[in-house]
């Protein structure tokens, strides 16, 4: 059976497709999104680091090259919330620096935007899907804007620990920024500090898509279409014009969903897998990719872990998996001499069983049993994300083995630069010198393999279509009625989390094509 | 707000009670009653059983009690979308049996390399300590199968899931479950 045409098919229920069907719903416009996975409720937010696997993909459609895989799954959603409906909600904008690293420094690029373009967007977003925490305390490091609505989240002993640490060592650390209740807001209750965040919180202390701006999109009539896994985007005989999707439905069956506007929201990865996917005569090396630059430029923060065993009860257990604090002290792109790039400290999370078993992963047998008695008492660890700069290297491409519906797999291709390896390495140092600080007899600080975290780029904003995917809106140069949502569109990813910045971005671009309807839609 | 009021589903129930079929009944049992019950074994062969109960035994002590080897048949042989598995995050592609008779095959064939045609479970415990040291360090001559530490990485985690990540492991080492939701008795 043929589908009704749509204003807007979007595909990815996740945190960027929720923010852009929000904004067209309340607008007016006939949404429908497509999801791969799952119609997840809260009620299948079970409390348990196993049963929460079950709300990730299994068997993702990526192979990995390169000297430094991305960890694809431990990051990647599947279904409706996508991979913010178990994400740790931590909510660091970024700063100026990030939008204008080719102009500041002569390396990597520049946004087209500035920070002032995004900056109304963020005290939005905080608004509109609640954040906790201390605006003014920030402000040392990045322009004024408002407060945040909520006040900051309760702090626990590990918390208290790295406070005075830092302290001492000269490390300015704020309460962190977080998507999550302090106290009861919109409806939604506040948080009780029970650290299961990341198998999904069920009660709405979380701002996850179900409860914010999917919630916001279904109230306006947004219908979401869940187990609907999209392939290719269609055009017209002339390749002008997006007319639709296909995908294929829960039963294996094929389908076609018209739309006046498409919109890509199926993540970093995804997202270019279906542009390539979706070559055509008129596009022989894929949609909208006459820059050649899609899947181009993936980049993915990097984190170094400090570690350390307080001989007291700091009840690690409690808290939430989201940062008690932060610091954007290591944020400015030249604070190492001879490691390029921002870093994102935060500091104070609660834990579950793996995090006590993988602080030592190189612990088994009766070491292993006599670490998780002592780690479930005494474990404490400060994090720092940093940043590698844009290289076009690093891409996702199809290869030539099939999917179960036919679409060509993809790989990741990704190796770290020097620049990102040193940075790395002196993030290291800088965290074991606040760890020791803590006055902790154990601590420790891994150098084994560079753990990757979020993905960005692939189909990156600029100026022009011959330098970029994208425009800031997210509108592609080549299509105008073809957009693309989320962090692929980011040129450089900074080192803050990304996803309030993916908010921020995609609801300015949301606005904008309400605004321009009648000229993009046609 | 569609939202569920805290602590108001916390029902009871148990963690990890998981489908296993005794003669031609469906029973829901934690891993740890499955092999209890000596529950029959869906997809892995015995000697299969036999490694992977005595590895994991040595990486997490009282993994076997536990039900280590119930659980990841149980979990091997059912669609990868319900599976629970680590190795589901750590990008094994389905179906997930073939990673585990590879890394078991390939952990025999390494220790009968070494040790004069000998099996795993048949190493005393020093030998099987140096044998896992070096599978963490991608030392062992000739393997042949996944990445010798990503093995180690994935059954360690399976072994931790089984003895600590209950109801009852978080317990034993004196940590409050805390849980909004506890997972349902049939799945
Ligand atoms: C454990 C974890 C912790 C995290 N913590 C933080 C944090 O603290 N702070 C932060 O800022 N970010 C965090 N993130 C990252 C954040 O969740 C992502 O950056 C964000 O969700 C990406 O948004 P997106 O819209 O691009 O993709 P997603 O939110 O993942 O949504 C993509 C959606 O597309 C669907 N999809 C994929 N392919 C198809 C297809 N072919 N057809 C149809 N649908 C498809 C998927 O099912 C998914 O629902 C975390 C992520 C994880 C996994
Ligand atoms: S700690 Fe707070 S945000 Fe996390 S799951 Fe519990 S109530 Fe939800």
């Amino acid at each position: 059976m043929a589908n009704e045409k749509v204003d807007v098919v979007i595909v990815g229920a996740g945190a960027s497709g929720s923010a852009f069907a929000a904004t067209l719903a309340k607008a007016g416009k006939k949404v429908v999104l497509l999801d791969s996975g799952p119609d997840w409720k809260n009620e299948d937010l079970i409390s348990s680091e196993m049963w929460g696997r079950r709300i990730r993909p299994a068997g993702p459609p990526f192979l990995h090259e390169g000297k430094n895989p991305f960890g694809y799954v431990g990051q990647a959603g599947w279904g409706v919330g996508g991979a913010a409906l178990h994400y740790f909600a931590n909510f660091p904008r970024y700063l100026p620096t990030d939008f204008k690293m080719k102009s500041e420094h002569n390396k990597g690029l520049d946004w087209p935007i500035s920070y002032e373009d995004v900056a109304p967007y963020y005290d939005k977003v905080a608004d509109e899907v609640g954040v906790s925490g201390d605006a003014k305390s920030e402000e040392i490091w990045r322009p004024a804007g408002k407060p945040y609505p909520m006040p900051p989240m309760k702090v626990f002993k590990a918390g208290q620990i790295w406070k005075k640490a830092a302290d001492s060592v000269g490390m300015r650390l704020v309460p962190a920024a977080v998507g999550m209740n302090s106290v009861e807001y919109k409806g939604r209750e506040a948080c009780i500090y029970d650290g299961w965040c990341s198998s999904g919180c069920p009660t709405g202390a979380l701002a996850n898509p179900l409860v914010t701006y999917l919630a916001e999109a279904r109230a306006a009539k947004a219908e979401v279409r869940p187990m609907s896994t999209v392939t290719r985007v269609l055009t017209n005989a002339e390749g002008t014009r997006a007319i639709g999707v296909e995908y294929f439905d829960g039963k294996r069956e094929r389908q076609v969903q018209e739309a006046s506007i498409v919109i890509l929201a199926a993540w970093t990865g995804q997202n270019p897998r279906i542009l390539l996917n979706s070559a055509t005569d008129k596009h022989p090396n894929g949609l909208a990719n006459k820059s050649g630059l899609v899947g181009k430029y993936i980049m993915t923060h990097h984190i170094a872990n400090a570690w350390a065993m307080m001989d007291e009860d700091v009840q690690p257990h409690m808290g939430t998996v989201g940062a008690q604090y932060m610091s954007y002290d290591r944020y400015p792109k030249t604070t190492n001499p001879n490691a390029f790039g921002s870093s994102y400290i935060v500091a104070g999370t609660s834990f579950k069983m793996h995090d006590y078993a993988g602080s030592r992963g190189d612990l088994f047998g009766p070491e292993l049993a006599a670490h998780m008695k002592k780690a479930a008492k005494g474990l404490i660890r400060m994090n720092m994300f940093g940043e590698e700069k844009p290289n076009a290297e690093n891409r996702v491409e199809l290869v030539t083995q099939k999917d179960e519906f036919g679409m060509p797999l993809a790989k990741i291709v990704h190796s770290y630069d020097e620049d990102a390896v040193a940075l790395w390495n002196a993030n290291i140092d800088a965290g074991a010198k606040v760890a020791k600080a803590t006055g902790a007899k154990e601590t420790w600080s891994p150098r084994g393999g560079m753990p990757t975290s979020h993905l960005h780029g692939g189909t990156i904003m600029g100026k022009d279509g011959g330098s970029s995917v994208v425009d800031s809106y997210g509108q592609t140069h080549d299509i105008s009625n073809l957009w693309i949502a989320g962090p692929g569109v980011f040129p450089t990813e900074g080192a803050s989390n990304p996803t309030y910045t993916i908010f921020a971005v995609a609801r300015r671009g949301a606005d904008q094509l309400v605004s321009k309807w009648g000229s993009v839609a046609g | 707000m569609d939202v569920l009021p805290r602590r108001a589903v916390m029902k009871g129930g148990l963690l990890a009670a998981l489908a296993f079929t005794i003669g031609d009944r469906v029973v829901y049992l934690s891993p740890g009653e499955a092999h209890a019950q000596g529950v029959a074994l869906r997809t892995l062969k015995a000697e299969e059983a036999e490694t992977l109960g005595s590895l994991c035994e040595a990486l997490v002590p009282d993994a076997r009690k536990a039900g280590i080897v119930e659980y990841i048949d149980q979990q091997i042989s059912g669609p990868p979308s319900e599976a629970l598995l680590q190795a589901r995050i750590l990008n094994v592609r389905p179906p997930f049996a073939n990673f585990y008779r590879a890394a078991v095959g390939a952990v025999d064939k390494g220790v009968a390399a070494r040790h004069a045609g000998k099996r795993f479970a048949q190493l005393s415990s020093d030998e099987a300590r140096s044998f896992i040291k070096d599978m963490q360090a991608n030392k062992i001559e000739g393997w042949q199968g996944p990445g010798t530490g990503f093995v180690y990485t994935v059954l360690r985690t399976d072994a931790v899931d089984v003895v600590y990540n209950t109801v009852a492991g978080y317990e034993a080492l004196g940590v409050p479950y805390q849980a909004h939701i506890l997972p349902p008795k049939k799945w």
